[in-house]
């Protein structure tokens, strides 16, 4: 868990240690909420921005931009590279946002992004730019979409290249390739998309940016001619981004007399406009008023508006081949908004476009309704938030610790806080979240085969002999300094990984590709690694094929009786030590009661781990001195309010921060 | 869970915030009118509303006890939080009865300030009972001149009535009164003594703050028993900074010594903005750990018992017969006044602070006198508070909650949930539970009776805190019952 407060910018906003920084998480996540609103003035209303700046602005005249006038194109590099502060720097340019106001890195408008300074969310923003192209000075309009770096994001990363034709590859001049360089660099590869190299932050000291160019030249094979050097922060050499994006990628190939085809990026639901679909034309024109079908779900609707990010929703009544926008269609919930469907006019026949491959959910957990709040509101907080973030996957389960709740797939561990962290500042859910687990596939005697998204569900006394178990795996990028290969090395293979290669980027740095257990990165994996290369190590994954592994349930059992919250799933080699671990924690976080708590970890009826928390002896015997009753009664009325915060199984009362400190055992 | 389809229904069907009675007739119309909510509740409050001893009327009725605030020390002890006035060194003439000249205005004020505000107190019912109860509290109430506790006294006997029998308690400490003080109290009618000796340790005496040491304690004693005060009680504090098992068993020892009739033996406190607070971290050295400040509860616990007195009350110890009848009032949930700086008043059915800071508190009294105050008699009762309060103030004592009065007065769904609730520590042995006629039910019986509403009604009598464990975990064990009255 804690990797990705690591893995969080909000680290160096706070300069906080990073260890004081990850167990005190909460409470500094609390205070910087309230910093940042005070200081940037941030509302969430910001998000949802429904003004249109057409009374503004001049209205705009889209039918001067045919696709040869029209550039596509994607900023995409490794975490922190300044994807979304060079975002900033080409909206001035161009005079989409005015310099000087509004916040820094403006695309990355979610709370979460602001108070981590990550982008979670790709943000598209049009652009329009005069350039002396082929001898004629020409307007045209450019769409930049700025994307997250984060490894948990790269399915925004891959939607927002299917709406482009070319993409910025940022490369910190000091840093240089890093892990997310190469996945994302080979996700705009295989999309056929032109990558122009942008060498970024050349100011610093340290930059050096020939050998940036040379790693780009050995790993990716882009002529070092070809590298932009600039500065988001001095702007130095911004003025050639523009005019290599004009020059190097090509116009939107769609066709603009064929029947209308677009691609849905992306949706939200807005309280007052309600769904917004970002939507790419893709060949022919979408004009306000027409009827339009959804390939997807054969639903038609009416377009009540359409119009540009500009970056607020502007109305232009038209969108035309190449041009990417949004369109407002009466669509009652997001849930209609199947991203990467193909919308056509209702009444023609049209091909299909290939759309997405769904997004593959990595992590599972389970969130429970916290501090009494009921089930009904997280239900409905969660059905809300799912409609601005389609990528988790959600269903109803029950626990006899925590009452009726949900299990959650995620994209990874930074998508699950981020989501935990959007219910609590935007829809003010509180919730407990259970160990995350990854899907795992358990066959048994007569054949038949379970996939288990909660450990629960695993009978801890099977009846039927279990044969097989598999485990989910990634295949790992590492690149490191080349001093630290030894250690990382030792990493890998107490984490049952497997090298698949070790080659050297130049002379300090080495590229390793490993085989790991999903499982043994969910956790603490990426914060591991940073600290044995001092922060140096950067560590990417895409996901890979199951494998067989001897795995084995663990029962957390209080007083004898299994908290079915609690259960994980080990490697039977690690049983031993994640049972202490687990029931060292708990017996810091579970107060002495009336009776003795006996906490055990337990593989099937095998004790392996054994901890007591010995019987509470006395209360405070406050006196109701001369019948001050009222003093003594708000003691009390305090005491049952603690208890209703706990959780009960059995007859232990289980505070809720138990359950999310377990979060944090490897 | 069960209380939720068993008892939320007693409370929706009738609103919680009810006009109580002022009547018991006014009952009978009010069912009479609305025949059809025969809610458990309703039968049972029509049937008891006659009976005085009703749950649902004992706080309504005119107060008997009043507790009398004099709120003057010599100084402030490191432990206490009380409101008091430390008249440092000047008064310790005060001791004697002879310089009354010397009298300390400041006392003389208040005084006058106290018995304005006692005449200005409305009755609570014409013609009103008079007083069996009074509690001199404080403060250091033996710091008083006896002529002013006279004038204290007159006054409220002249508007309350006072009983010819009236149990008169006076906190005393060492150190602030001789006999020839000690006898004209007596002659007022004081008739019982509380002695604050807190500790019989020098060491730790001086650790409290304490304006005396133990041979202060000693000559006190002597005064009190030769001026022939019969009922007489001592207060000893446990878990004292430094305080060793060897002292504390000391301090018993020689407190059942010195034969009082009473013992009170408080756990230390600490509160907040006192001395002790800046100094010490409960259960850190040099205060005791948490066992070890259990094994001086149980200490206390068994040599006064094996001394032949009753632990009636979790820190209340007598010789039979000698309960200390102001304080039944409040385990019993009766109503009583409240006169003097920060002291408290439960009179029809509202509780009430005074002010705790003597500015304050006078204009209060000023305010009183100029009928500011709106003393609304008509309150309504909020059930679900008066079932709390029912509850937590007598499992504080060894008689501990009368369930059948219980049942009547709140309904059988209620009783049956509480009983459920502590089903668990009947079994554990921190609570016992007895029949009508005193006989103990098992925690087999008990738990066989859960499953029966209407055979438990019937059988059960009582359910206390067994002592010394269910006392010692009381705050515990009581806000289970918060949790099941109001969820
Ligand atoms: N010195 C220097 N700092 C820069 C430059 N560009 C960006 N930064 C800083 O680098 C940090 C990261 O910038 P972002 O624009 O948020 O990076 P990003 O690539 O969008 O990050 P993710 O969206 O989280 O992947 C910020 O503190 C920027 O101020 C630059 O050219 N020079
Ligand atoms: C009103 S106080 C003091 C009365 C009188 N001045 C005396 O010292 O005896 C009554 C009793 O409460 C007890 N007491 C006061 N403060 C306490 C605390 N913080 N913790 C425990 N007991 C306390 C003492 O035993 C004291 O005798
Ligand atoms: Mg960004």
């Amino acid at each position: 868990m804690s990797s990705l407060y690591r893995a969080s910018k909000a680290l160096k906003l706070c300069r906080a240690a990073p260890t004081a920084f990850s167990s005190n998480y909460y409470t500094t996540r609390l205070s910087s909420t309230s910093y940042l609103d005070s200081i940037l003035g941030w509302t969430q209303s910001a998000f949802f921005a429904t003004h249109s700046s057409q009374n503004v602005k001049p209205s705009i005249d889209l039918c001067q931009y045919a696709s040869d006038r029209i550039r596509n194109f994607s900023i995409i590099a490794h975490v922190d590279h300044g994807k979304s502060t060079l975002a900033d720097r080409l909206l001035e340019l161009t005079g989409t946002i005015r310099k000087g106001h509004g916040q820094p890195q403006y695309l990355d408008k979610l709370q979460v992004e602001r108070e981590r300074g990550i982008t979670v969310k790709a943000q598209t923003a049009t652009m329009f730019h005069k350039h002396n192209f082929l001898g004629t000075d020409t307007e045209f309009l450019l769409n930049l979409v700025d994307t997250p770096g984060h490894v948990d994001f790269s399915y925004e990363v891959s939607r927002s290249l299917a709406a482009c034709q070319g993409a910025l590859l940022v490369v910190d001049a000091a840093q240089g390739v890093q892990a997310q360089t190469v996945a994302n660099f080979y996700l705009a590869f295989e999309s056929n998309l032109t990558i122009i190299p942008v060498i970024n932050k050349i100011d610093q000291p340290t930059a050096d940016p020939d050998r940036i160019k040379a790693q780009l030249k050995s790993m990716f094979d882009l002529d070092p001619s070809e590298a932009l050097l600039t500065s988001a922060k001095t702007g130095q050499g911004l003025e050639q981004v523009l005019p290599s994006v004009i020059e190097r990628i090509p116009p939107p190939p769609g066709k603009s007399n064929s029947p209308l085809r677009m691609l849905l990026l992306d949706a939200y639901y807005d309280e007052y406009k309600g769904v917004i679909c970002h939507v790419a034309v893709v060949d022919g024109a979408l004009r306000k008023g027409e009827k339009i079908s959804s390939a997807g779900t054969g639903q038609s609707y009416e377009v009540l508006d359409v119009g540009i990010m500009h970056p607020e929703l502007t109305p232009t009544g038209v969108l035309l081949t190449g041009q990417v926008g949004y369109i407002v269609s009466g669509m009652r919930s997001t849930k209609e908004a199947r991203v990467g469907d193909t919308l056509y006019h209702t009444r023609s026949t049209v091909e299909p476009l290939p759309g997405f491959k769904p997004a593959k959910h990595m992590v599972f957990s389970g969130l429970y309704p916290a501090d009494g709040s009921d089930f009904e509101a997280l239900n409905h907080a969660i059905e809300r938030l799912t409609c601005n973030d389609a990528s988790v996957s959600v269903t109803k389960e029950s626990s006899s610790a925590l009452g009726m709740g949900f299990r959650c797939g995620f994209l990874g561990l930074l998508h699950m806080d981020v989501f935990h962290q959007r219910l609590e500042q935007e829809y003010g859910a509180h919730v407990i979240s259970t160990v995350p687990t990854v899907p795992y596939i358990f066959e048994y005697a007569d054949g038949s085969k379970k996939h288990i998204h909660n450990p629960a569900t695993l009978p801890s006394n099977p009846k039927q002999r279990v044969t097989a178990c598999w485990e989910p795996t990634v295949l790992a990028t590492i690149i490191i300094p080349s001093e630290y290969v030894g250690s990382v090395i030792t990493l890998c293979s107490e984490r049952r990984g497997e090298q698949l290669e070790y080659s050297f980027i130049d002379s300090q740095r080495a590229f390793m590709k490993y085989r790991l257990p999903l499982r043994e990165i969910v956790v603490d994996f990426y914060n591991e690694l940073k600290s044995i290369t001092s922060g140096y190590a950067s560590f990417d994954y895409e996901d890979a094929d199951y494998q067989a592994s001897d795995l084995v349930k663990l029962d957390i059992l209080l007083n004898g009786q299994p908290v079915d919250a609690m259960a994980t799933i080990v490697h039977r080699l690690k049983a031993q030590r994640v049972g202490r671990e687990l029931v060292e924690k708990l017996k810091k976080f579970i107060d002495r009661q009336m009776f003795e708590i006996t906490i055990q970890a337990a593989i099937g009826s095998k004790v392996i781990a054994r901890e007591t928390v010995s019987a509470m002896r006395k209360n405070v015997l406050a006196k109701c001195y001369g019948g001050d009753v009222t003093r003594k009664r708000k003691l009390l009325e305090k005491q049952k309010e603690g208890k209703k915060r706990m959780k009960r199984v059995g007859s232990v009362d289980i505070p809720q921060e138990a359950f999310n400190e377990l979060l944090k055992v490897s | 869970m069960f209380l939720k389809s068993t008892f939320s229904p007693i409370f929706t069907a009738i609103p919680t915030r009810i006009k109580p009675p002022k009547h018991s007739r006014a009952v009978i119309t009010d069912a009479a009118i609305q025949p059809s909510l025969q809610t458990v509740r309703q039968n049972a409050s029509t049937d008891t509303a006659a009976n005085p001893s009703s749950l649902l009327l004992v706080h309504k009725l005119p107060p008997t006890s009043a507790y009398i605030h004099l709120p003057f020390c010599r100084k402030r002890c490191h432990y206490c939080d009380f409101p008091i006035i430390a008249l440092g060194s000047s008064s310790s003439s005060s001791t004697t009865t002879t310089n009354s000249d010397c009298d300390d205005p400041r006392i003389l004020n208040y005084v006058e300030t106290l018995c304005r505000e006692m005449k200005a107190t409305k009755l609570s019912s014409d013609p009103n009972p008079p007083l069996e109860t009074v509690f001199f509290g404080g403060g250091t109430p033996s710091l008083v001149p006896p002529k002013l506790v006279s004038l204290v006294l007159d006054t409220l006997s002249s508007k309350f009535g006072l009983c010819a029998n009236a149990e008169i308690s006076m906190e005393m400490d060492p150190g602030t009164f001789d006999g020839v003080k000690m006898k004209r109290l007596l002659e007022l009618g004081v008739n019982r003594v509380s002695l604050g000796v807190q500790a019989f340790q020098e060491e730790l005496l001086k650790a409290c703050g304490r304006a005396h040491g133990v041979k202060e304690i000693h000559e006190a004693v002597e005064i009190v028993k030769s001026c022939g005060v019969e009922n007489w009680s001592v207060d000893l504090i446990s878990s004292l900074p430094h305080q060793t098992p060897d002292m504390w068993e000391e301090s018993l020892k020689l407190a059942i010594q010195i034969q009082p009739t009473h013992v009170s033996v408080y756990d230390l406190q600490v509160e907040q903005g006192t001395k002790f607070e800046t100094l010490y971290t409960p259960g850190e050295f040099p205060l005791p750990s948490e066992n070890q400040s259990a094994e001086f509860y149980k200490i206390a616990s068994r040599m006064l018992r094996d001394a032949g007195y009753d632990h009636y009350e979790i820190s209340s110890y007598c010789k039979k017969g000698y309960q200390c009848k102001h304080n039944l009032t409040y385990w019993k949930n009766k109503s009583f006044y409240g006169f003097g700086l920060g002291s408290a008043s439960f009179v029809g059915g509202v509780r009430f602070s005074r002010p705790r800071r003597l500015k304050d508190y006078m204009c209060y009294v000023q305010n009183l006198e100029d009928g500011l105050l709106d003393c609304s008699e008509d309150s309504f009762t909020d059930y679900k508070d008066l079932a709390v309060d029912v509850v937590m103030l007598s499992l504080r004592t060894a008689r501990g909650l009368d369930l059948k009065s219980f049942g009547e007065a709140f309904g059988g769904s209620l009783l049956l949930s509480i009983c459920e609730v502590y089903g668990p520590y009947v079994e554990s042995g921190h609570m016992t539970c007895s029949d009508e006629k005193g006989r103990n039910i098992t925690s087999d019986e008990f738990s066989f009776l859960l499953s029966d509403e209407h055979k438990m009604n019937k059988v059960v009598g009582f359910l206390r805190l067994s002592d010394p464990d269910g006392f010692l975990l009381s705050n515990e064990l009581i806000s289970l019952a918060f949790g099941v009255i109001s969820p």
